[in-house]
């Protein structure tokens, strides 16, 4: 695979979030509102990225043997690096995010990425793979908060993460009458998150129908001519 | 002991974590095909909670605050759960090979759960006094391996019923997950 | 300064008992009859995770 296919495959066909199924807790807890996932998703692209380098640099370095807890050192240092940053420069994405900035060393995404790809390649391959992982997950969760929060608000709401009082867009796209409260609630989370997947995994097996069709297509021109 | 009951009951049903707070969602879509891995689970994720709860809950408030290193407060948890994690796979492979059987397979996938991790933080972070502690600490464990047993028999159900193809695995989990959280939502008035 | 020095060496005390009590578990035998149980745990479809039911299995791509 080349750098450009491996980079787009987290996106997609391999989406950290609908087709591995990590990090779920976040993205099901976090996608109230657009404004919080936007804040998730660039605090585990930075740690994604940051830790990918630093484990596809000392790779060589650690024993095989102890290389688990010295992933999860590493991890576990670096979110704190960022829960502190985002305690001082954004207080307010802070409160709303709450216990699950620091959650994010238990998510699966960044161990499983360094295990299974940093540990093995190169800097520059490790932190394109922690920017594209990154930026499935951004996509999911804010497909997913896109939804919520339209759906229960009728508002799509986005404020600066720096500044809370600067308010960069407010839409009103569904009447207030016609909203619907439930998907604000655990309930509409699960809901929406069984559907996005079921989306996704429909349009892969789409997708594989088309191009097994198309390779038995190509042999039997292959054959006949 | 009103407080700790009070606390105990949201921290079961009402607050449940993961119906509420999406917490250990892996386990819970995880090992919930049989009734019987589910109930291992759950009893090896009590046992992990309640013990890491106590120790960085000391930890934190005889250690990192007097020497004023609270700062190193999510380094020192996650330590402490994992090498808790090791301990007790290590104790349990030396005494007990049927508790072992039971439990010990689970324990390498609490690491990196975060329900555990969750518990510790939130001691510190809501200022829970020793009774409010204990009762959050034993409390959430308790709610996640219900709520994980009564899942899974729904799954085992679930098994033999035919599913909208896209549908079939994880999402129809998470349908199910949300029908129970609709039923949960009925304790809400309950404390 | 004592303080970073404090911090330091919590973090090192720390980061030393989990990876003596990491490598002592994985010395630790496994009891008799549990050489090849797996938690077959199937939430994530990573395959890279050992406790997968697909580890072990290349990925064709």
């Amino acid at each position: 695979m080349t750098r450009m296919q491996n980079f787009k495959a987290g996106l997609l066909k391999d989406n950290p979030v609908f087709s591995l199924y990590l990090g779920i807790c976040s993205t099901l807890a976090i996608t109230t509102t657009v404004n919080n996932a936007i804040g998730m998703g660039a605090a585990v692209i930075m740690v994604l990225i940051i830790s990918n380098v630093i484990i596809s640099a000392i790779r060589k370095i650690v024993p095989d043997d102890i290389r688990i807890p010295v992933y999860i050192v590493i991890i576990a240092t670096l979110v704190k690096i960022i829960q502190m940053l985002i305690e001082a420069y954004a207080p307010a994405l802070n409160t709303s995010l709450g216990v699950f900035i620091p959650l994010i060393v238990v998510n699966c995404i960044i161990l499983g990425r360094a295990e299974a790809f940093a540990s093995k390649n190169g800097i520059l391959d490790s932190a394109l793979d922690g920017l594209g992982m990154g930026l499935g997950y951004t996509l999911a969760v804010l497909c997913m908060s896109f939804i919520r929060e339209v759906l229960s608000t009728g508002v799509l709401n986005i404020v600066n993460p720096f500044d809370e009082a600067q308010v960069l867009l407010n839409v009103t796209l569904i009447p207030e009458e016609y909203t619907i409260g439930l998907f604000s609630s655990p309930v509409g989370a699960f809901i929406t998150f069984a559907c996005l997947a079921a989306a996704l995994t429909a349009y892969k097996t789409h997708s594989q129908e088309k191009e097994a069709a198309r390779a038995a297509q190509a042999k039997e021109v292959k054959q006949n001519g | 002991m009103a407080e700790f009951a009070g606390l105990f009951v949201t921290s079961v049903l009402i607050n449940n974590v993961v119906l509420n707070q999406f917490l250990g969602m892996c386990p819970f879509m995880g090992v919930s095909r049989k009734r019987s891995s589910a109930l291992g689970m759950g009893i090896a994720v009590m046992f992990v909670i309640v013990v890491a709860a106590l120790v960085t809950y000391g930890l934190y408030y005889w250690v990192l605050v007097p020497l004023q290193l609270e700062y190193m407060d999510l380094i020192t948890f996650i330590l402490v759960i994992a090498s808790l994690v090791q301990l007790t796979e290590m104790f349990i492979k030396k005494t007990s090979p049927a508790l072992y059987k039971s439990l010990g397979v689970y324990l390498p996938l609490i690491t990196t759960n975060c329900v555990v991790l969750n518990v510790c933080l939130v001691n510190i972070t809501s200022a829970y006094s020793f009774t409010q502690m204990l009762a959050y600490s034993i409390g959430t464990p308790l709610g996640f391996a219900l709520v994980l047993y009564i899942f899974s028999a729904i799954r085992e159900r679930l098994e033999i019923s035919s599913v909208p193809k896209p549908f079939a695995g994880n999402p129809i989990a998470m349908i199910v997950a949300a029908i129970m959280a609709m039923a949960f939502s009925a304790f809400a008035g309950l404390v | 300064m004592n303080k970073v020095l404090l911090a330091i060496l919590f973090f090192g005390a720390l980061v030393a008992i989990y990876i003596v009590l990491f490598l002592l578990n994985k010395k630790t035998p496994l009891p008799e009859g549990c050489e090849n149980l797996k938690a077959d745990c199937e939430a994530c479809h990573d395959i890279h995770c050992i406790n997968n039911p697909g580890h072990g299995r290349h990925p064709e791509s």
